[in-house]
Parts: structure tokens; sequence; C-alpha cells
């Protein structure tokens, strides 16, 4: 049984006056109408805070009814920064059981309303309990693995710079970016404000307002769903053996790979999750794009744009697009399915490809999924 | 039993034999509830240690923390005490209540003379697996 993305509804992210249920209204309307208003029998959401005057169990029923899908049958998903692609992965496993025909994904965040310090303490509830009482965030236990990573392979936080550059040079082409149009320098990302050194601000995705929604229906496209696969590693950071590579995304990656009986040779675009610049180095590393410590180099040579060898989240990926934490993972399958529908725009990639990956995480990379989209059969 | 001075408990799996932390919990590796106290000595090698200046809220920024590996290869989290220290300093560490904190002891600092750096005498321990 195929089940394919058959549209994408996707705002703006940023600061946004909107509230929570307005953003998710706005992405779910477009995702209704880029299908013609066909009849949805599910109704998939992610939110991570649902802080506010919503509600955490108001968001379903509210939606339900703001969209007029009174009728269809609704769950809601809590997976951290994978919120989004773990709703995706929900909606098609329903589909795949054929009890349902067509459902409407919808991830969404409203964060800029509160304060940095809120927003942090709420962001490390994806973290061990343990590391929490040690006044850790996710910002710091990202810099030990950021310098690990340079340790082992003997760099420099240049090579953060460059990974940084590149998600927001690509942003600039992508109207529902943060950062879209803001144009930023090499020199003005290695010498902004120390948030733990080596991560600096602008190494570090932007909290942000946003939502994102799709249409998952049974039957063929360009976006089909070829393979599914998630992974978990310890969540206690200091009980990883290995600091400068991800194993929730090498257990997904094989799982994906073997379900769409492809190699990371036949993927043509990737959105993997730069919630921190250094972490997409680790991503394309462990998704078997490139060799350990070699990421650097693709970076360098500019293999990762949009007429490279392998264009890397073309979007701008988190750290260009903005960070609205539970609409993040969505909106990296909902970029593959744009590219391979070729409705990208602006940030469409030279050559229209055939299959895409997209790349989420969860807190520090404790329950990553890897999603493979394209063209099924020859 | 508590941690009794210069000497930090850590857990001793009786099913795999690891030495683990945090003591009160199941082995990380087998899984087994079956254990025993193990203390060792409350010294350790810092492998990474960073100054947190966006602090969550409840916490003051500068914020100090050092990922910081003990006897036997077991590794904690613990809040710096005093000047942030460098990759390969040994520090001396203590259980407070649920977190454990951590100061670099001038004393402690193994094949460190005048002029000399502070990684001198030692390298900062590698604990990734080959790859």
């Amino acid at each position: 049984m195929s089940v394919h993305v058959a549209s994408v509804g996707m705002g703006r992210f940023g600061k946004r006056p909107e509230g929570l249920i307005d953003l998710a209204a706005e992405a779910g309307e477009a995702a209704l109408d880029g299908v013609g208003r066909k009849p949805i029998d599910l109704l998939v959401v992610g939110s991570m805070f649902s802080h506010g005057p919503y509600g955490p169990e108001a968001l379903l029923p509210r939606l339900a009814g703001r969209l007029s899908l009174e009728s269809a049958n609704g769950l809601r998903i809590d997976g951290a920064s994978a919120t989004g692609a773990l709703a995706f992965h929900a909606a098609v496993l329903a589909l795949e059981s054929n009890r349902f025909d067509r459902a409407l994904v919808i991830a969404a965040e409203k964060m800029t309303d509160r304060s940095t310090a809120d927003n942090t303490r709420d962001l490390a509830t994806s973290l061990h309990t343990s590391e929490v009482a040690a006044g850790a965030t996710m910002p710091l236990l990202a810099a030990i693995v950021s310098q690990r990573y340079l340790d082992r392979y003997g760099g420099t936080p240049a090579w953060f710079d460059a990974a940084s550059l590149h998600a927001r040079t690509m942003a600039l082409d992508n109207p529902n970016a943060h950062f879209f149009g803001k144009r930023v320098t090499a020199a003005e990302i290695s010498s902004s404000k120390p948030v733990a050194l080596p991560l600096r601000v602008m190494h570090c995705s932007a909290m942000s307002d946003g939502a994102v929604a799709v249409v998952l229906e049974r039957g063929q496209g360009p976006a089909t769903v070829l393979g599914l696969g998630q992974g978990f590693e310890a969540l206690r950071v200091v009980d990883r053996n290995d600091l400068t590579s991800f194993a929730a995304t090498r257990i997904a990656a094989k799982r994906a790979y073997e379900a769409s009986h492809l190699t990371r040779k036949e993927v043509e675009v990737a959105e993997v999750h730069d919630a921190f610049s250094p972490f997409t180095l680790i991503h394309i590393e462990d998704l078997g794009f490139c060799g350990p410590g070699e990421a650097p180099t693709w970076f360098e040579r500019g293999w990762v744009h949009r007429d490279g060898r392998l264009p890397v989240n073309p979007s701008g990926g988190v750290v260009g697009r903005g960070h609205p934490v539970a609409a993040s993972g969505l909106a990296e399958v909902a970029e593959v399915a744009l590219q391979l529908r070729g409705e990208a725009g602006q940030h469409q990639i030279a050559r229209r490809p055939k299959v895409g990956l997209a790349q989420a995480v969860g807190g520090v990379a404790s329950h990553n999924l890897v999603t493979i989209l394209g063209k099924e059969g020859p | 039993m508590t941690d009794g001075p210069g000497m930090i408990e850590l857990s001793r799996c009786q099913s795999c034999q690891l030495a683990y932390l945090p003591s009160d919990g199941p082995c990380p590796r087998c899984g087994s509830q079956d254990r025993k106290p193990h203390p060792v000595p409350a010294l350790g090698a810092v492998l990474v240690a960073t100054e947190l200046m966006y602090t969550a809220t409840g916490w003051t920024a500068p914020h100090r923390l050092a990922l910081v590996e003990m006897p036997e290869a077991v590794r904690l989290l613990g809040i710096v005490e005093g000047p942030l220290p460098a990759p390969g300093d040994l520090v001396a560490v203590r259980k407070d209540a649920d977190v454990y904190r951590v100061h670099t002891d001038p004393t402690l600092q193994v094949g460190r003379g005048e002029g000399e750096s502070p990684k001198a005498g030692r390298s900062g321990p590698s604990f990734e697996p080959p790859r």
C-alpha cells in the first residue's frame, strides 16, 4: 500500500503576530486547498509547547472545528523537536493500515511571545533530568558535542561558520524562512555572541513561530513515501560512547534505506535537522553521504549547494528557516516533497530530484527519524 | 553508603561488572538492578568545559559546566566552581545533592611546571571508539 504527499501548506516562519491556532489553521487551509478540499478522515497535529491560552488538550478539537474536520479522527503527537516528523510517520502508518484514506498532518509552534530563558527551560524538558539538574540546556550539550567533533578531527569553529553561512545563504531565497533576504557574512557569524563556546548565536537556530501542513493520501505520486526509519540513543548525553556521531540517526537511516530498497547514492536532495550548525556536519556523515570527518570539506567546496553534488537544506534548514520547534520535523519532510514535486519556487534545486531524504532530531539526538520520499518504481 | 572524603560512589553492576552512574539506577548496559556501591577516588579528567551565557529560567549566567571522565571511564557532567578548566585538567569532584561539583586543584595537575601549558604531561582522554 503506497502513501504519498499530495499537497503542502507552509506559512512564513519567524516572528508572527498570530497565535498557535491561527498559524496552524493557515498551514492546514493551504494544504487542504492543494487537494481541492477532498475529504479528510484523519487529522494529526503536532506541537511541543501548546502553552498559553490554548492548552495541549484543546489544540486538536480547536483545529478540528476551525478546519471543519469534526467528522475526522484525531491524534496529537509530541516528540520534542522531532514532533513534526513523528506526526508524519504516525499518519503514514495509519494510512498504511487501510483504516483511513486521506490525512491532514499539521505541526505548529508559537515561541516568540515568551522569553528566551523560558523557552530554554521548556526545550530542556527533552533532556535527561540529571543533566537539567546541573543547569544543562540544549545549546550547552550541543556545545559539548561540537567541541568533541573539533577535537576529534582537528578542526576549528570556522567549520561551523561555513555550515551556518550555507544555511543562511540558502534561506535568502526561501520567502517562508525566518532569515529570508537577510544576508550575513562569515565574519559576522564568527564574531556573533558566544552561547556556549564553541557555539555562537549564529550557529544556533532561532526560536520562531510557524506551522506547516501536508495532506497524505493513499496512492502514488512524485513524493511517495518510500521508507521510514526511527532510532533511539541514550537520553543522557554523558552515557554515549561516541559524541561525534549520533547513533539514533545511523539506526534510523539504516531502517529507512532498507525499507526503500535504496542507498544513499540514490538520494538527490536532503533536508537535515541543523538546530545547531555543527550538527549539519555530523548528520551528513551519519546518513552516509560522506565519511567521518569529511563533511567540512563538503561545505568548503560547495558540494551541498543547490547545484552541488548533493544539495543539503536548500530551504535554509533549521538555522536558516527558523525553528518553531515542533514544526521543523514536518517542514523538513514538506521541503523534500516540494523539491520532488517541482514546487519549491525560488529555492528549487538545479535538477528536479526523483528521491529525497528528510532527517529530524528529537532532543540532543536521542530520538531521530529519517523519511525517504520519491517516485515509486523504475 | 555516602561518598566519603576524597571518594565518590559509583555502582558496580553485579551482572556485567560495568561501573556506572547514577549510583541508584539500573545498569545502562545490561539493565540489571543488581548492583553494589563502588567507591573510587573523586578525581577526574576534563574532556570539555564550557561557559553557558544564555541559561534557562532559574539559573544565572555565566554557568560553567564540564564533562569529566572519572575512573573506569565513567563520565559525568559537573558544575564548575571557580575558573573554567582546560581539556585534560585534573579536577576534584564531589556530590552535592542531585548534582556533581568540580573544581580545579593546582596541586593535582600532573607534570605541569613553570611555563608549561595546562595540557602538559597528559593529553585529553579520548573515549570515542574508532569509526
